[in-house]
């Protein structure tokens, strides 16, 4: 018959590994958000932020973008090699545009800002390639 | 006095027959250069309509190589598509102020704004000559996207 500190030790231990379960299956979506600045024809400003979700998103799986990858990485590593084929990705999915143009004693000045704002990505990394998810 | 006279006769009877008849000319003639109303595109169902325009970005003076300067110049000249795709699909909002002081104008301002969100929009062409990159970008509308 097992003491009481036994056990409290043994449920612990359940737990724990229920709990770091959870916690990897929610590793495999990240929360990420692209912006970039475009003044007077000339870019300004770029800023792609990526961050693992810290609770399970919502929404179904639409189109898959497919990076081979060499060993196994994290996203962001991931992403930084395959920089433009991402962007181009992120293009597809649909991007907030943003336009504002003032004109004075006719000198122009415009403003562009392309916006994707934060989605949540399903990420599946295996041995050779990442498959890349956004959910809606 | 004779012959003058009837040489200006001949003379104003020939011009007056030569009016009337380029008159006649210009009401025979074919109705070339009369600007046909342009047709404004509606979707209808079961039909697309292709948008295609060409977006023009400016590298930086301060880069450190042409591929930095092709990707910088190249970014920008799809913002400027999608800004050109904006305006024809959505519309462009203009605000306009014009300052008038003893009938001159002392300040005149015009601001334009769009908003939009684009998707699926796919690049076709892409130029880069002295600085200057040019993107052709195209976009295919469908009924279904407006109908949801």
């Amino acid at each position: 018959m097992r003491s009481r500190d036994g056990n409290s030790s043994y449920l612990l231990a359940i737990f724990s590994i229920v709990f770091f379960y959870s916690l990897s299956l929610q590793a495999s979506e990240y929360l990420i958000s692209y912006r970039y600045v475009v003044k007077d024809a000339i870019l300004y400003n770029e800023s792609l932020q990526i961050s693992s979700a810290m609770k399970k998103c919502s929404g179904s799986p639409q189109e898959s973008l497919l990076l081979s990858i060499d060993d196994n990485q994290n996203l962001q590593e991931i992403i930084k090699l395959n920089a433009q084929e991402f962007i181009d990705f992120l293009h597809k999915i649909g991007l907030n545009v943003e336009h504002k143009e003032k004109t004075i004693n006719y000198i122009n000045h415009s403003t562009t800002i392309l916006t994707l704002k934060t989605t949540c990505f399903k990420v599946d990394i295996n041995e050779n390639f990442a498959r890349i998810f956004p959910l809606n | 006095m004779k012959y003058s006279m009837l040489l200006v006769f001949l003379l104003s009877g020939s011009t007056l027959f030569a009016e009337q008849a380029n008159i006649g000319n210009v009401a025979d003639a074919p109705k070339c250069c009369e600007k046909a109303p342009i047709k404004e595109m509606v979707l209808e169902k079961n039909n697309t309509i292709l948008v295609s325009v060409i977006g023009q970005g400016v590298a930086p003076m301060n880069t450190t190589s042409p591929a930095q300067a092709y990707a910088l110049a190249k970014r920008a000249a799809i913002a400027d598509s999608y800004r050109l795709i904006a305006e024809k699909v959505k519309g462009v909002r203009v605000d306009d102020q014009d300052v008038i002081k003893n009938m001159m104008v002392k300040r005149s301002t015009v601001r334009t704004s769009v908003d939009a969100m684009i998707k699926n929009a796919n690049i076709v062409e892409t130029n880069f000559k002295e600085g200057l990159c040019e993107v052709e970008m195209e976009i295919l509308l469908t009924y279904s996207q407006f109908s949801q």
